[in-house]
């Protein structure tokens, strides 16, 4: 139990004068990388010693403003990855690190890593780890800076470039926790670029500068991101590595078929990760077809091959079902994202103490509102426990949506409460002006600027809402139409148009014909066909369509409506099917819990002397709780025990 | 087969064409005219690979110097016909904002164009069938059909299949002169497209029947619940463990 263990230092400041120092009290070398920083054949040889030395002493200030327990962290972090001790690496960097953030740098960057450096005789490789860490708390905590946003571009290139271009695999290990961070956060900051680039109008002279050189065009491309992670993927041959577990292929097969890369746990994660963290990316460009064929070998709702983090899961069934949602197999996307809301609400009590807590929390909030949007759209029966989270939290949204075309406004705010930040795959022209300049004055329906397709497009966020609000649009008559034929066992298509003309807005047949028409579409979608027990209600199975299918793209039509009709020339027929009362889920979950209690008791030890007491009292308490599972089964799991 | 089988890889696609949609090739910019060609390979032969356009449209998405907006208008026409499958917005989705362009010889056709098209994915998203066909054939949609439907083979006839799906599942018998304006056919040519969809024209009454399917066909249902094997997998496995 490595958690249980307080590390030297995690231990308590007044401690700290017990604990020897010295490795602590180095002094600090001249960096000689700063020599070739001034090696500017321009500058006098004094004055660039001058500054030299004014750097060297401004550092080693810096360095003594380090607190003595942050510097004994980072000596004993650095030797915990040199020694490749997985379990003090995680521990270092799932609480040390965090616990001093708090400390120390709750509001402040963490110590520069030149800073540092002398702390681990230049490492050159833990100081891009380093980094990699200090970039991610000013991303998360402060407010990045465009210098920021550049070097943490650099850093990350010198990291993947390490990883992937060494004299074969580097003997590193890290935990899976850390290196999902480093892919997640890889492509959050590939985001957050995107996003500060695409807003040219609020930029310093400086940032214009920056992102106007020949770097500031390179630095976050959609294509350098790609390559890393198609990289990271085709080094680790990780689509392999799945094909072959799929198939079911032995160790020893699948160890050949990956390579030396590949039998490494931290290449193979990476190159899941990367998976993962391309369907992210796909999604973020908008291309989401792209974005489910990448995931064709990891399959969604499967177990992950390894235990992958919380935010793994959480992350790939909110990108998967936003793909759905845009590909409008909304009963697709309801059940990915209920899927995994159960789980999440399952595993809740395992995954407090990690940094992603707060992102799984704020991701699982957004699929709430996914799932009511999925509700407006196209109302299936969902598990009752998720659905009852989402009438608590957007009960209000869901009515209002439900009234027709004045829910639009509901409709568009939860969607851009909860669709991801989508990006542009392509910089502004920073680089030249005069275009730069024309995109910045604001267009006028007269002006030759609207010449420019960006009026007629918009930003990628408004271009995907405006794709899903045009569809519920075209959905808005249902509502009233559906509760009108609920009514009736059969309707005259004229009478149904007279009480839809309440307002005498002139509804004609054709038009309600049409409402119709698009009503029987919105009852029918292409779905997957799971072998599973959570398939939306109602399947149907076409001719031969009772076979799961593979491809995350692949799917069957099925019939999602309870209420079906059918128009003979001018007459509608109206059929509603009911769900029957469902007990298996119920009962399934209530005898795994059963069965978890059980091996729960039985696993603890025997109770101590004053136990039975204790047992008694508990025993007795029971029954005063309402609702409370029965537990007359502990008297005899108590009894297993000491027979056993 | 599977209901997105043909839409996933048609069966039309060749081989060369399948690589790049699938591998890594499909982000090289030297093979965009191979999907261009392709591009313009199905629309003379009525054929239709959504995939394969979508990577057109990813390589504009990163290489806007590649950008054609002829070639945009085409895949967007292309995408109408496969209502109500969502490939129309997929290919909007793509269309990602550019800087003015300044390397085409004539203005951007585009921002006039997209917005007529849009209208007309709109009317047809929503089943105003008549109403596509007069937006349609309006003096506005001039250039639309003289500089790209014009090429596209089959294109009308697409739109009508679009049109037959909806009313395909909706009704068992619809009166002929209305099954005319979705179609946009009326006299011998209607009754020439009817019977090419296996549907039957009384000429006396002037009402076409429809062929019973499994969406036009209704009945009241109780759905029970079925419990497959996989979820009992952890309570069985327990009991087998518990003894």
């Amino acid at each position: 139990m490595a958690h249980q263990r307080v590390a030297l230092w995690a231990a308590e400041p007044d401690l700290d004068d017990d604990i020897n120092d010295t490795d602590v009290d180095i002094p600090i070398p001249m960096p000689s990388s700063t020599n070739e920083m001034y090696d500017d054949p321009n500058l006098q040889l004094d004055e660039g010693s001058l500054q030299a030395m004014q750097q060297h002493i401004a550092q080693q200030a810096a360095f003594a403003q380090v607190p003595d327990v942050v510097k004994r962290f980072i000596v004993h972090f650095h030797q915990a990855v040199l020694d490749n001790n997985l379990q003090e690496v995680t521990l270092a960097y799932e609480s040390g690190w965090t616990r001093l953030t708090e400390k120390y740098y709750a509001k402040t960057e963490w110590p520069e890593a030149e800073t540092i450096a002398p702390l681990v005789n230049d490492d050159q490789i833990f100081l891009i780890l380093y980094r990699e860490l200090y970039y991610r708390h000013v991303y998360s905590r402060l407010q990045p800076n465009v210098d920021d946003r550049f070097h943490s571009y650099e850093n990350s290139c010198e990291l993947f470039n390490y990883l992937l271009n060494s004299d074969g695999p580097v003997s590193l290990s890290l935990p899976a926790n850390w290196l999902w961070d480093i892919i997640d956060e890889f492509i959050y900051q590939f985001q957050s670029f995107s996003l500060f680039r695409s807003r040219p109008a609020s930029k310093t002279d400086d940032e214009l500068t920056m992102l106007g050189s020949e770097g500031g065009a390179q630095a976050w491309s959609s294509y350098s991101v790609l390559n890393v992670l198609y990289s990271l993927i085709q080094k680790s041959r990780a689509n392999e590595w799945l094909k072959a577990r799929a198939e079911g292929k032995t160790d020893e097969e699948i160890e050949e078929i990956v390579g030396e890369y590949g039998t490494k746990p931290l290449y193979r994660m990476l190159g899941y990760f990367s998976i993962i963290g391309l369907l992210r990316v796909h999604v973020l460009l908008g291309d989401f077809t792209l974005a489910l064929k990448v995931m064709e070998n990891v399959g969604l709702g499967q177990k992950a091959p390894f235990t992958a983090p919380t935010a793994v899961h959480v992350s790939t069934a909110y990108h998967a079902g936003i793909c759905y949602f845009m590909l409008r197999r909304i009963p697709d996307a309801a059940r990915v994202f209920t899927g995994v809301l159960n789980w999440v609400m399952r595993a809740r009590q395992y995954h407090t103490r990690s940094y992603q807590y707060d992102q799984i929390n704020k991701t699982a909030d957004r699929m709430y509102a996914l799932l009511a949007l999925c509700h407006v759209l196209a109302p299936t029966r969902l598990d009752d426990n998720v659905m009852n989270i989402v009438r608590e939290r957007y009960g209000d949204q869901m009515g209002r949506m439900g009234r027709g075309e004045e829910g639009l406004s509901t409709f568009e705010e939860l969607f851009l409460y909860a669709c991801p930040k989508f990006i542009c795959a392509n910089s502004p022209p920073y680089d030249d002006p005069v275009a730069l300049a024309s995109m910045l004055i604001p267009p006028t329906p007269t002006s030759p600027s609207s010449q420019n397709p960006s009026v007629v497009l918009g930003d990628p966020t408004q271009r995907h809402l405006r794709t899903a609000s045009s569809h519920f649009i075209s959905l808005t008559p249902v509502s009233s139409l559906k509760s009108l034929l609920k009514l009736y066992t059969s309707l005259d298509a004229q009478k149904l148009t007279g009480f839809l003309d309440t307002s005498g807005a002139g509804v004609d047949e054709e038009e309600v014909l049409s409402w119709m028409m698009v009503m029987k579409n919105a009852g029918r979608c292409v779905g997957r066909v799971t072998t599973g027990g959570t398939a939306a209600n109602g399947e149907k199975d076409n001719d031969d369509g009772s076979r799961p299918t593979e491809s995350l793209l692949g799917g069957e039509w099925m019939s999602i409506s309870d209420l079906n009709f059918v128009i003979d020339q001018n007459m509608v027929h109206i059929a509603e099917s009911t769900v029957g009362r469902r007990y298996a889920g119920w009962f399934i979950r209530n005898s795994e819990h059963a069965a978890r209690v059980l091996d729960g008791i039985k696993a603890s030890p025997l109770p101590p002397r004053t136990a039975p007491t204790q047992v008694q009292k508990k025993s007795a308490d029971v029954p005063k709780g309402e609702g409370a599972p029965r537990t007359t089964g502990q008297k005899v799991a108590w009894g297993g025990v000491k027979v056993a | 087969m599977a209901a997105t089988a043909a839409w996933l890889a048609p069966p039309s696609r060749t081989e060369l064409i399948e690589n790049l949609v699938s591998g890594v090739d499909r982000y090289n910019p030297s093979n965009v005219g191979i999907l261009e060609d392709y591009l313009y390979h199905q629309i003379r032969s009525e054929e239709y690979d959504c995939l394969a356009n979508l990577a057109i449209l990813k390589l504009y998405q990163f290489n806007p110097d590649l950008f054609n907006p002829d070639v945009v208008i085409n895949i967007l026409l292309k995408a109408l016909t496969a209502e109500p499958f969502p490939d129309f917005n997929l290919c909007i989705s793509l269309l990602d904002d550019r800087p003015p362009n300044s390397t085409l010889d004539e203005p951007d056709p585009l921002p006039t164009l997209l917005p007529l098209v849009m209208n007309l994915y709109n009317l047809l998203h929503q089943c105003r069938f008549s109403a596509f066909w007069v937006l349609y054939r309006s003096d506005e949609l001039e250039v639309i059909r003289e500089n790209y439907t014009v090429e596209c083979a089959g294109f009308e006839d697409a739109i009508r299949e679009v049109a037959a799906r909806s009313v395909k599942v909706t009704f068992t018998r619809i009166s002929s002169e209305r099954l005319g304006t979705y179609v946009d056919l009326s006299g011998p040519e209607l009754e020439a497209w009817v019977a090419k969809q296996r549907w039957s024209f009384d000429s006396s009454t002037g009402v076409v029947s429809i062929p019973p399917n499994p969406d036009n066909q209704i009945e009241s249902v109780v759905i029970q619940e079925h419990i497959n094997l996989p979820q009992l997998s952890k309570v069985i496995s327990h009991t087998v463990q518990v003894r």
